[in-house]
């Protein structure tokens, strides 16, 4: 048990100091130790990140520290997997995102903080990119199995976009299948609600308690 | 520096991630700068008043855009220039740029900080969503107010006959003739024909389709460019650029850096502010606006973004001929008392900084005509008296502002405001007595604090 509790602490260590290096070689350490992985990824990375993630909303820490936090933690995650796969076993993700900022916008960094946190919160999250037509979102969406489609839009005039992912949802006989989720600067809860989005979330904090209470309700 | 080397060289710059560009190039030298030129916040200024600090801060920002560049997201290559090639350009840059023609010709001018000349004002709907058949009145009665030098962003025109519009069609281009159509309409209507209009259309390369010498926007009107954060820029922009370029149009271009994300706190972020200010003369900028991002707040009134305004404009001001403006953006909206306090608490910071002004605008309008032309009078007017003072005596002011503000920034909080209809009377074209006394309120408020108002 010292023995784990030591072995956490260096998982958790490795986010706290942005390191990937140290985080798969705690990750295999805890994988040679045979300890319990999936009690391993929740105590020596889940836990940390989302310390980050409240770190980052009260701005004691920076997105450069949180990608490079979220860099680790996906370089140790991917050790924790590959040695559950072997044994037949798996990580249990809160659902399955794919976000993008739709076709016309090239805005990137709000809507990779979102991808960021999400990730961090327990979503296995698909970030497709920037300037997506709707084809292609709906696309990845089916291909990665997804159960939450995240639009992010910066302009007042891209935002229309986000609209049309909804209404080729609806024609392609999809729209049930998915919870869409919009936001972007000028995005607002009316805007959502008249496009018939599922959930709107104001910032990246707010898209992960968001996606939590709705996939809560759909037991995902 | 000459466009054409520019685009070459968005061609054939070294090729990289956005991601590696941002996390190495941008971040880890910000960081790094930070502390080598020991730049700081202390956590509760809103207004920088250490010189020495702004000179670092320039220094700081010189250096890191030699090292950075400007990345082009579509050819993923970065568009490196030398310390030597900077230098060069900000030698000739111009301390003043005619706009307007004909008796409505006005001229911006570089600042200083506490500079007693007035900061020239660009003022008008502020990209807000405005209904096609309000268009042209709500820019007229902007255009009326003479305080106001150029008429500022007349409004997005993203929906025609209750449809809205899709960037990159057809309708974004026919869309964009009537913007300029109508934004001189308006201009004509308020009795200043040649009036310099500063136009941002937003749709995409249609939007150069509103240029033209008779009905539309001219070579004398300033057009807009926006960097992408931080220190990016895109195929469409270029192309904007080349086309207004060519066409002799007054460059306004602008950049919005974002406190929290790749530049870090605000100390850091004004160095990034500082690289993408000289980033915007090195693509050709002749006019250029901070807008400050925020990671927690959509507006541009937080103390963060107070101080990071002040103190890159310092930077600016101080070691450069660079004429700068910021933009203000509210959480509270117009109709609202809040409005005003925000607006006037970052003029005074800016303009005693060294800076023009752009604006105001609420942050998350609610619906269209979401503006008011009277409150950009007040916003003119208190961005004229800050030119008579010094930051030692506009800060307890902007702390007085800032009070009355804090507890309500969060957009949800922040009043809901009204639209132009409802505050202004639509058969005169003249406010409603409701906000007539709101203004004569806040303006008696605004003296009271130590605004030497007329």
């Amino acid at each position: 048990m010292a023995d784990a509790e030591r072995i956490y602490e260096a998982m958790k260590r490795s986010i706290e100091t942005y390191d990937s290096d140290a985080a798969v070689a705690a990750a295999e350490e805890a994988v040679a130790a045979g300890l319990d992985l999936l009690e391993a990824v929740e105590k020596g990375f889940a836990d940390p990140i989302r310390e980050l993630g409240e770190s980052f909303h009260r701005m004691e820490i920076f997105l450069p520290e949180l990608t490079m936090g979220a860099d680790a933690m996906k370089a140790g995650v991917e050790v924790l997997e590959r040695a559950l796969d072997e044994k037949g076993g798996k990580i249990e993700k809160k659902a399955v995102v794919v976000i993008g900022t739709v076709e016309g916008d090239i805005h990137d960094i709000g809507k990779s903080v979102v991808a960021t946190l999400l990730h961090a919160n327990g979503y296995e999250v698909h970030d497709l990119g920037i300037d997506l037509p709707a084809t292609r979102i709906i696309e990845a969406a089916e291909s990665h199995g997804a159960d939450v489609i995240a639009l992010s839009a910066l302009l007042s005039t891209t935002m229309l976009y986000q609209r049309d992912v909804v209404e080729l949802l609806q024609n392609k006989g999809l729209r049930e299948k998915y919870y869409v989720l919009v936001g972007g600067a000028p995005v607002t809860q009316a805007w959502a609600d008249e496009i018939g989005a599922d959930g709107y979330a104001h910032d990246a904090f707010d898209a992960v308690q968001v996606l939590d209470k709705a996939m809560e309700g759909r037991g995902g | 520096m000459n466009f054409k080397e520019i685009a070459k060289r968005s061609e054939t710059g070294p090729l990289t991630e956005s991601k590696d560009f941002l996390m190495k190039a941008v971040a880890a030298n910000a960081m790094t700068l930070t502390k080598e030129y020991d730049v700081s916040w202390d956590g509760k200024s809103l207004i920088n008043m250490d010189d020495d600090m702004a000179d670092r801060c320039f220094q700081a920002g010189k250096e890191l855009f030699v090292r950075t560049g400007v990345y082009s997201m579509n050819s993923s290559r970065v568009i490196e220039f030398s310390a030597e090639e900077v230098d060069d350009v900000l030698r000739f840059v111009r301390p003043e740029l005619p706009m307007g023609a004909g008796k409505d010709r006005v001229c911006a001018h570089h600042r200083e900080v506490e500079d007693p000349r007035k900061p020239f004002v660009f003022c008008g709907p502020f990209n807000a969503n405005v209904h096609e058949e309000m268009f042209v009145r709500l820019n007229e009665v902007f255009s009326r107010e003479r305080i106001v030098d150029c008429l500022f962003f007349p409004g997005y025109l993203n929906e025609v006959d209750g449809q809205l519009i899709r960037p990159t069609s057809a309708l974004a281009t026919r869309m964009a003739i009537l913007y300029g159509q109508w934004s001189r309409e308006a201009v004509r209507r308020a009795g200043r024909p040649d009036m310099a209009i500063a136009g941002h259309a937003v749709m995409a390369p249609g939007e150069i389709a509103c240029t033209n010498e008779e009905w539309g926007l001219r070579s004398t009107d300033p057009r807009a460019i926006v960097l992408i954060s931080e220190l990016q820029v895109d195929d469409v922009s270029l192309t904007r650029l080349a086309y207004y370029l060519a066409y002799g149009c007054p460059i306004y271009m602008a950049f919005t850096p974002l406190i929290g994300g790749y530049g870090g706190n605000p100390a850091g972020t004004a160095i990034v502010a500082v690289a993408s200010f000289i980033a915007s003369v090195m693509l050709g900028g002749e006019i250029v606006h901070i807008g400050p991002q925020h990671m927690n707040f959509k507006q541009q009134t937080n103390q963060h973004s107070l101080f990071l305004a002040s103190l890159a404009n310092q930077a600016v001001a101080r070691n450069s001929n660079i004429i700068a403006t910021t933009s203000h953006t509210t959480s509270g909206r117009p109709g609202s008392a809040q409005y005003a306090h925000e607006f006037s608490a970052l003029a005074l910071a800016s303009v005693t900084s060294g800076s023009n002004v752009s604006g105001p605008r609420p942050s998350e309008p609610l619906g269209f005509n979401n503006v008011s032309p009277l409150m950009g009078r007040l916003f003119a007017e208190v961005a004229h008296a800050a030119a008579g003072l010094s930051r030692e005596a506009a800060t307890p002011i902007v702390e007085a502002l800032y009070d009355r503000y804090k507890d309500n920034m969060d957009l949800e909080k922040a009043p809901k405001g009204q639209p132009f209809e409802e505050l202004y009377d639509l058969a005169t074209l003249t406010p409603t007595p409701e906000h007539q006394a709101l203004y004569d309120r806040l303006k008696e408020e605004l003296i009271g604090l130590g605004v030497p108002l007329s």
